[in-house]
């Protein structure tokens, strides 16, 4: 995006409100994505995800260091309803980034065992003796 | 081999989730809040402790200044006229000590002179909401009271001390002048050299009276001071008024942004909520069997 | 067959230099500390399949081997994370209740404190007027009961979990006696005929139903199932099972002891009991220090700033704020004077002096000797109650949808090819990083975004 002369701080925001709220879905996305173990829908919303969070950075910044608030921050020189909504918006963002925080957790230890699984799957079966059925034990080492 | 059961898991989540959604909006319609338990937002609830607590804090510096403001200009009115009575008290006595006067033109001096003094005794005693403006930290007592005793004809019964007042976060305005540092000055007695000019007029000895008109007219100079401190603290008063007049706007503001709810917005939200809920609960009632009514909560 | 131990052999050696690639990228998404622990899952097969040298038999055997060992992870992961999401629901449950009495209600905390400085400030204005003495001490005595609600919320709620875990470990104990009595049943003539699997299955969802009480671990031994907690308490070993039981603790707590006495409260991780031991222990405790740290200073900082002025009638000024010696501060904090004349206004024993108000003003507005002021530890406690709940919402929440994961890969593809899986593996890997960085962007995002607003920053 080609900046000449800086941007009316209400384009600003409203691009705030759109990128947060874009950021809310794709997150949503991601999560559905694994829970449905759909992994080219997870790298393509994470590649997403990078690419709106680091412009979402960069633009919560120019926001908060803008020259037009004067002595009051840029929030009260926008119209309250837009000012209202990002507030909102960045509420939701900041629940559904914990639920995700901890999707990631727990299944990254789910798949810290399968790798483990596929990793230490070359010889390490035994025979439990005198069992009734036919038991063999596998290890692998979390 | 084992048996997916988990398919009712997915769809309870769901409809918890609409369930939960809907709640949470109705509760905010209701309560024109969109925080309503800090686990809705803890950061913004959180930062509602110390606004509550700024917020009542302006409001009552905004009310301290109004009743300071109250005692400051009733003090520099009153002093005003208490110059005004000093420059006649100096003509008067500037009358006395011409030479031309005969006894009973300098007892009508005297008396008026005598007036003079009665009315700044009485200005100097003047309350402001029960409490005397130029008593010091007294309290109670009445700052001057009639003492033949007392060269100046008057005792001080009050202090020497003044009082501040909060109007601000660690600002606190000074507001009152004792009456020891207006009225009964050591260097400067102001009813002093009343109380020796109504003396000198009724001795009739002009040199007397020359002095103590000198007396009298030097003491409106205390006096004028009194009047910039008391300018000065309306001055101080006064642009404080119009600070807190703008925190007052700041901390409201920042009150709806932290807790406050859109309510066209929610309203909007409400009424697809209620129709996610009723999608969700058809959908579920389909694909389940009863046994789904083990699960749910019962109506709120 | 010898294509098949060539295909494998070359799948060993993808896996050899993915090995690097995972164990480099093993540690850790966002803040998974998962402990290490060696686990022995057990395979049910007819066949034997071993590898011995690095030499394959039993050919494509070794495929639906991976496979059920694969199905066996699985299982084990949804009864763990179900024994997890029970716990976060727990805790969920409890936090809720727990939200209103730190809510802005106008009697709590905040709004009470808001009020008794509003107070204070009028008496600044107006030392000698009787009416605002009298409404200081009545803003105080509001103050000391908004402390008396919070504090009597958080000890209600700690009983309500307590009672929990009585009536947890009741339900587990029928639980464990229920299974033990269908494993007895479970002979190999049973498990050949027809309803040996449904006993199978009514078993497996009684096993289902204790992994929401609490935590659990299952092996297979010689003499049968074994199910302990996760710690290793024994509740079954095949046809026999063993009740916990509950006595009173020093704190008049229930405490749970395994079935030969050992205290095994601290241990249990999951499930119900988990989430109420948690609560009971842990969460509220903290909660409740923090609150009584808070009256006990906020008390004494008050009661100096009163004893460095002068009452109406010139004496030095008494405690305002009585704290008990022992038990909870904010239990039992109380207002100490009697009369609006024993408030501390005068800084010279005169009777119309406010120069000790500002003092007074300080130690409600001001620094405590924790270095924090009153307003700022009780906003930090008011988000650590906030947040606690919504993490626990976030945690079930997140459990949910990964049970799901786990329940749809169960009844995915039946084939496992090594290689394929290696390469997700990886990708999973790296999608997972990425997405955690993007994680502490966001969360980083939120001081910014709430800075502003407001002209201070928090």
């Amino acid at each position: 995006m080609t900046r000449g002369e800086p941007q009316p701080l209400i384009l600003k925001a409203g691009e705030h409100l759109y990128l947060l709220r874009s950021l809310a879905a794709e997150i949503e996305r991601a999560m559905q994505a694994i829970s449905s173990n759909n992994l080219p829908e997870l790298e393509e919303s994470v590649a997403g995800q990078q690419d709106l969070s680091f412009r979402l950075g960069q633009l919560a910044h120019e926001l908060r260091d803008s020259p037009e608030s004067g002595n009051l921050t840029p929030f009260h020189s926008l119209p309250p309803d837009l000012a209202q909504d990002i507030r909102a918006a960045a509420a939701e963002l900041q629940q559904l980034n914990l639920r995700y925080a901890f999707l990631l957790q727990y299944s990254s230890r789910s798949l810290a065992l399968m790798a483990s699984l596929f990793n230490s799957f070359k010889g390490q079966l035994k025979e439990v003796p005198g069992s009734r059925l036919k038991l063999q034990t596998w290890s692998c080492q979390v | 081999m084992r048996v997916n059961t988990n398919i009712v898991p997915n769809i309870l989540a769901d409809l918890q989730q609409s369930q939960a959604t809907l709640n949470t909006l109705l509760s905010e319609l209701a309560s024109g809040k969109s925080v309503n338990v800090p686990s809705d937002n803890p950061t913004a609830s959180a930062q509602m402790v110390q606004n509550a607590l700024e917020t009542a804090n302006v409001d009552r510096y905004t009310q301290n200044i109004s009743s300071a403001l109250s005692q400051v200009q009733t003090a520099g009115s009153v002093l005003s006229s208490v110059v005004t009575s000093l420059t006649q008290a100096v003509s008067l006595g500037t009358e006395g000590a011409n030479g031309t006067n005969n006894s009973s033109s300098l007892a009508a001096l005297a008396q008026q002179v005598q007036t003079i003094l009665s009315t700044v005794v009485s200005q100097a005693n003047t309350t402001v909401g029960g409490v005397y403006l130029f008593g010091g930290t007294a309290s109670g007592a009445v700052p001057y009271s009639a003492d033949s005793s007392s060269p100046a004809g008057y005792v001080y019964n009050g202090n020497n001390d003044a009082n501040s007042v909060a109007v601000g976060d660690n600002m606190n305005v000074p507001i009152n002048l004792p009456g020891s540092q207006v009225f009964s000055d050591s260097g400067n007695n102001v009813i002093g050299a009343l109380n020796s000019l109504v003396s000198a007029l009724k001795s009739g000895n002009t040199a007397q009276i020359s002095s103590a008109t000198t007396a009298v007219n030097s003491s409106i100079s205390i006096v004028s001071q009194a009047q910039g401190f008391y300018g000065n603290a309306a001055g101080q008063l006064n642009a404080q008024e119009t600070f807190l007049q703008q925190d007052t706007v700041t901390l409201a503001t920042q009150q709806n942004d932290l807790v406050g709810a859109n309510m066209a917005q929610v309203a909007t939200e409400l009424s697809q909520a209620e129709t996610d809920n009723s999608a969700a609960m058809a959908a579920a009632a389909r694909i389940l069997p009863n046994s789904l009514l083990n699960y749910l909560p019962p109506p709120a | 067959m010898g294509g098949l131990l060539i295909s494998l052999l070359s799948g060993t050696q993808a896996l050899d230099a993915a090995q690097a690639a995972l164990q480099s990228a093993s540690n850790n998404i966002a803040n998974a500390n998962t402990p290490g622990y060696t686990r022995e899952v057990a395979l049910l097969s007819e066949n034997p399949e071993y590898f011995s040298g690095g030499n394959l038999t039993g050919g494509g055997v070794s495929v639906s081997a991976i496979q059920s060992v694969r199905d066996e992870l699985l299982n084990l992961q949804i009864q763990q994370q179900t024994s997890l999401k029970s716990r976060a629901d727990t805790e969920s449950s409890n936090l809720q209740s727990l939200q209103p009495l730190f809510s802005s209600t106008g009697e709590d905390i905040a709004s009470t404190l808001a009020a008794f400085s509003s107070c204070l400030g009028q008496l600044s204005s107006s030392p000698t007027d009787a009416s605002v003495r009298q409404s200081v001490l009545d803003a105080g005595q509001n103050l000391a009961n908004s402390f008396h609600s919070a504090a009597g919320g958080l000890q209600s709620a700690q009983s309500a979990a307590d009672q929990q875990v009585t009536q947890t470990v009741a339900q587990i104990n029928s639980l464990t006696s229920q299974i033990a009595q269908l494993n007895a049943q479970l002979t190999p003539s049973v498990m050949a005929q027809q309803n040996g699997g449904t006993i199978e299955d009514q078993r497996d969802q009684l096993v289902q139903q204790l992994s929401t009480l609490t935590d659990i671990s299952i092996t297979q031994s010689s003499d049968g199932e074994v199910i302990t907690t996760g710690n290793g308490t024994s509740l079954i070993m095949g046809g026999q099972s063993f009740a916990l039981q509950t006595t009173t603790g020093a704190g008049g707590f229930q405490q749970v002891l395994d079935s030969n006495g050992n205290n095994i409260t601290a241990s249990i991780q999951g499930g119900q009991l988990g989430g109420a031991i948690q609560i009971r222990d842990q969460v509220i405790p903290g909660f409740l220090g923090s609150l009584n740290s808070l009256a006990t200073q906020f008390a004494a900082g008050f009661n100096a700033a009163q004893a460095g002025g002068y009452d109406s009638n010139g004496a030095p000024g008494q405690a305002f704020f009585s704290i008990p010696a022992n038990g909870s501060a904010a239990a039992s904090i109380g207002v100490a004077l009697t009369s609006g004349s024993q408030i501390a206004a005068s800084s010279d024993k005169s009777a119309g002096s406010n120069g000790n108000v500002a003092n007074l003003l300080a130690a409600v507005n001001g620094n405590m000797s924790s270095g924090q002021s009153p307003a700022a530890a009780y906003s930090n406690l008011v988000y650590q109650v906030g947040s606690a709940a919504s993490s626990a919402s976030a945690q079930s929440s997140a459990l949910n949808q990964s049970i799901v994961q786990l329940t749809n890969q169960q009844s995915a593809a039946s084939g496992v090819n090594i290689d394929e899986e290696t390469t997700n593996l990886i990708r999973y890997q790296t999608a997972y990083e990425a997405a955690a960085r993007v994680v502490s962007t966001i969360q980083q995002l939120n001081t910014v975004t709430l800075n502003m607003g407001s002209t201070q920053t928090f």
